[in-house]
């Protein structure tokens, strides 16, 4: 079961796998925070690399990561690329505050450095939040996951939902082969034969059964639970939720010194003395970035105009 | 005199949802260190009863209480589930369902962390749970990785605690393979002998349950307490019959012989079982008595495996190079624990999955150029569980649904759907909704739309998975009908040994993706090497046979060959 799919189940050897699933949980959301906050490439690069050394640390199977990337890089980045360039050349002007123009199309379009700029972070941020979220999963089975959560003071009613949820993906994955198997014997076609609409529709005849034989088994966890004592007490323990050692410690430090650092530079960057644009660009210094309020360059605020 | 642990007085119970009570005037008292069987067909009210002595009713299931049930000191009627739970443990029938964690030992020590304990305290606790299961080694491992088997060990382990003082266990045969199944009873005998603890076992298996000792058995039907004696007197009596529960097999071996069930002592356990003269003459002249031989099936090939090699990885041979062929009209058992190859056959059958070396043909065609649409047509597969089949919501949409989705015409189409419900018995029922009916009812419907396609082949896989013995009896009286009426060749594919008995002609026994014996069933079923290879169970005719001192294979022969003179 482990490394054919991302998720990972039982945990692993390396220090990162070791580590308290409180741990991991914290420094993966302090992580997302900063990437999220930040549009600043000399903090983006930095955390990228954190989070791929973090990745060869734990040796895993590259094979699902890697394909997993392709797919979001063709579809998320080049696509999204081409459509922003079509629809607003203006991307590196407005986010950048810059407008060194490098050629000149037809029209409106055109492409400058400050374009290129632009994407080039905003790919970056991508694959870092990208990185990030296969290191948590590669780290954390989703027990720890879940006792993480909990600590982090989510209710542990709603932290049992995520594990149980995870509990139950391969089961209901399994269901789903010896249905659709039945099905194809019975002369309802799955394969490629036929068309990609009539397959789709077919699929829903997969859904009844599919949700028919998960409802009946909730009775039965339901049951389960109940009967050894879930939800006796406001709180309770996790047997997934190993002491805190040593390496635990020095984590949680350098995650809060990640937090403060991120806070620090939100604070001074957008509030005290913010940077005249979103994103900082190295041979743009402050005074020459030029300001420029977004929705102007939309490009059917020109007929608005007129 | 001891205090009773459980006590029921005068009680009954009706669930908020249904009109009639569904337990009645219970009468029931349990010592302390008792090991009970609670006995019953399928509604009889043992499930229940259990879950008026766990604390589920009326916790989870809501309804009205009369009389009162204490357990441990607590009257349930007013205690919480919570506190139950210290004193009461249940091991429940799904051992699928009732793995909530994500490893063994997470699973095991979820009733600790409920308890808010620290987890430096949880750990010794829980690896001596386990080791008292046999699942030490085990404690990382995830719920996917193990068999039906050891996940009821861990929820055997999971309820285990302290302060637990009885034990319940719902049904703890029915989701296992024979071999499991002795294993899971030798494992609650020993609990029983070694912790004192009061343990109840609800069934309707009898004869595997009796493997081990039992103290005492609580016949139910219908909602009320017919019985309640040591199974000694049980078998002695004609209850069984009476309450749709199946008898162990030589006890019906004796009755047919004609012997007298009184004055035999250990009647319960066939090794101890101490005949007296008159029976043991009785029965030695009823084996040995010549009968009609079985007719031997001469029809043409139906099916055949030629050589057949596949693998999932790439790497072992879940099927390795298996040859065999099913002529027409017969009834084959295929047989073996799980995980030795025969749904992966079934599979390759159907089409779903193709060979990698030799050939399947059916009908003399080979079926690699057909599509399994086309494979359907002549090969009908019925799942073991009719819910994961059932895609419509009326019996005859489901009937139909096959042929509608090849495009026949509406009057075919019609015509084709009632002559597979006249067949199944089920066209009075042809517009009511499928949630309406029973299991047994589900299963054959999904035989009806597999028979709307009228395939020469069906094939059932555990047809008869936990069932009763009443709903066991319909479906096979059933399967019987199309194979002796309208010709069709069936296909079983069963762990259960009183199925292939009583229902095959045949049996192909399956271990590790080869087949180790390929012959007439009571040829199979006496090959105690075989039995052993495929970690199957011995049926107790085979003891029977080697206590009387008498040849097994001439023994089981002698004993089908009577039962289908019967019948």
């Amino acid at each position: 079961m482990n490394n054919r799919m991302v998720i990972n189940y039982t945990p692993g050897p390396t220090l990162l796998h070791k580590l308290s699933g409180f741990t991991k949980v914290f420094l993966f959301l302090v992580m997302t925070v900063a990437i999220i906050a930040t549009y600043d490439i000399r903090i983006l690069v930095p955390l990228l690399i954190l989070n791929i050394i973090e990745i060869v640390s734990m040796k895993p199977n590259y094979k699902p990561i890697l394909i997993v990337f392709a797919i979001t890089f063709v579809t998320v980045t080049l696509l999204g690329n081409v459509m922003l360039f079509l629809v607003s050349p203006d991307a590196g002007l407005n986010n950048v505050g810059g407008n060194h123009i490098l050629w000149q199309g037809p029209g409106r379009l055109y492409i400058s450095k400050e374009f290129l700029w632009y994407m080039f972070v905003v790919f970056i941020k991508r694959t870092t939040s990208f990185a990030s979220v296969m290191a948590f999963a590669l780290a954390t089975t989703p027990s720890e996951f879940a006792s993480g959560l909990n600590k982090c003071g989510l209710p542990y009613k709603v932290c049992t939902i995520v594990s149980l949820a995870y509990r139950t993906i391969p089961d209901i994955a399994n269901d789903f082969v010896n249905i659709r198997n039945s099905m194809m014997m019975r002369g309802v076609e799955m394969s490629k034969k036929a068309s990609v609409w009539k397959r789709l529709k077919n699929t829903v005849y997969l859904l009844v059964p599919l949700i028919f034989t998960a409802f009946g088994k909730v009775n039965d966890i339901a049951n389960a639970m109940d009967l050894r004592g879930y939800g006796k007490h406001k709180k309770r323990t996790w047997f997934a939720e190993n002491e805190p050692t040593k390496w635990d410690k020095i984590f949680r430090v350098l995650t809060i010194v990640l937090l403060i650092a991120t806070v620090y530079y939100v604070v001074m960057y957008r509030f005290i003395n913010p940077w005249p644009a979103k994103f900082w660009c190295p041979w743009l210094a402050r005074e020459e970035v030029i300001s420029v309020n977004a929705i102007d360059t939309i490009f059917f605020m020109d007929w608005f105009k007129k | 005199m001891k205090e009773p642990i459980i006590k029921f007085k005068d009680f009954g119970f009706r669930y908020k949802t249904q009109k009639n009570p569904t337990l009645y005037d219970i009468n029931l008292e349990i010592y302390p260190g008792e090991k009970v069987l609670i006995l019953g067909a399928s509604g009889s009210g043992k499930s229940t009863l259990c879950n008026c002595i766990n604390g589920l009713i009326p916790f989870s299931y809501e309804g009205e209480i009369t009389g009162s049930c204490i357990v441990n000191g607590v009257e349930t009627k007013s205690a919480s589930i919570f506190k139950l739970s210290n004193s009461v443990g249940t091991v429940l029938q799904d051992s699928d369902a009732q793995f909530v964690g994500l490893s063994v030992g997470e699973d095991i020590a979820f009733s600790l962390e409920n308890d808010i304990l620290p987890r430096k305290e949880m750990v010794p606790i829980v690896e001596k749970n386990a080791s008292m299961v046999g699942m030490q080694d085990f404690i990382d491992h995830v719920p996917f990785q193990l068999s039906g088997g050891q996940k009821q060990k861990v929820a055997i382990a999971g309820v285990f605690g302290e302060k637990v003082e009885i034990l319940i266990f719902d049904e703890p045969l029915a989701a296992l393979d024979p071999q499991m199944g002795m294993t899971a009873v030798s494992l609650i005998n020993n609990i029983s002998k070694e912790s004192e603890k009061t343990i109840l076992i609800v069934e309707h298996r009898l004869e595997d349950v009796l493997y081990k000792p039992i103290d005492r058995v609580i016949l139910m039907n219908e909602g009320r307490i017919v019985f309640d004696a040591t199974p000694d007197e049980l078998l002695r009596s004609t209850m069984l019959q009476e309450c749709g529960i199946r008898e162990p097999l030589y006890i019906t071996a004796m009755k047919y012989a004609g012997c007298s069930l009184e004055g035999n002592k250990n009647l319960c356990d066939l090794n101890e079982l101490e005949f007296t003269k008159e029976n043991e003459e009785k029965l030695k002249a009823f084996f040995q008595e010549k009968r009609e031989e079985l007719p031997e099936i001469h029809g043409t090939s139906e099916i055949k495996f030629d050589h057949v090699s596949y693998s999932y990885s790439g790497k072992r041979n879940v099927v390795d190079d298996i040859s065999f062929e099913i002529k027409k009209g017969e009834r084959v058992a295929i047989i073996g624990k799980n995980g030795a190859g025969k749904s992966t056959a079934a599979k390759l059958l159907c089409g779903i999955i193709r060979p990698g070396t030799g050939t399947i043909t059916v009908e003399g065609k080979d079926t690699k150029d057909m599509s399994v649409k086309e494979i359907g047509e002549k090969v009908g597969y019925v799942m073991q569980d009719p819910n994961t089949m059932i895609v419509k919501d009326i019996i005859k949409d489901e009937v139909g649904l096959a042929l509608t989705v090849r495009g026949n015409s509406q009057e075919e189409t019609d015509a084709k759907i009632q002559k597979s419900l006249e067949t199944c018995g089920l066209y009075k029922m042809r517009n009511w909704p499928v949630d309406s009916i029973s299991y047994g009812q589900k299963k054959r419907v999904t035989v009806a739309s597999m028979m709307a396609l009228e395939p020469d082949v069906l094939v059932l896989d555990e047809p008869t998975a936990g069932q009763d013995f009443r709903s066991y009896t319909e479906i096979m009286k059933f399967v019987n009908y199309l194979n002796k009426e309208l010709g069709k060749t069936i296909l079983f594919i069963t762990h259960d040994m009183h199925l292939a008995i009583e229902n095959t002609d045949r049996a192909i026994v399956f271990t590790d993706g080869k087949i180790v014996a390929d012959d007439k069933v009571f040829a199979v079923l006496s090959n105690d090497e075989v039995i052993q290879k495929a970690s199957l169970k011995q049926t107790s005719l085979y003891t029977l046979a080697m206590k009387l001192g008498l040849d097994p294979e001439e023994t089981i022969r002698s004993f089908i060959e009577y039962e289908r003179g019967v019948k």
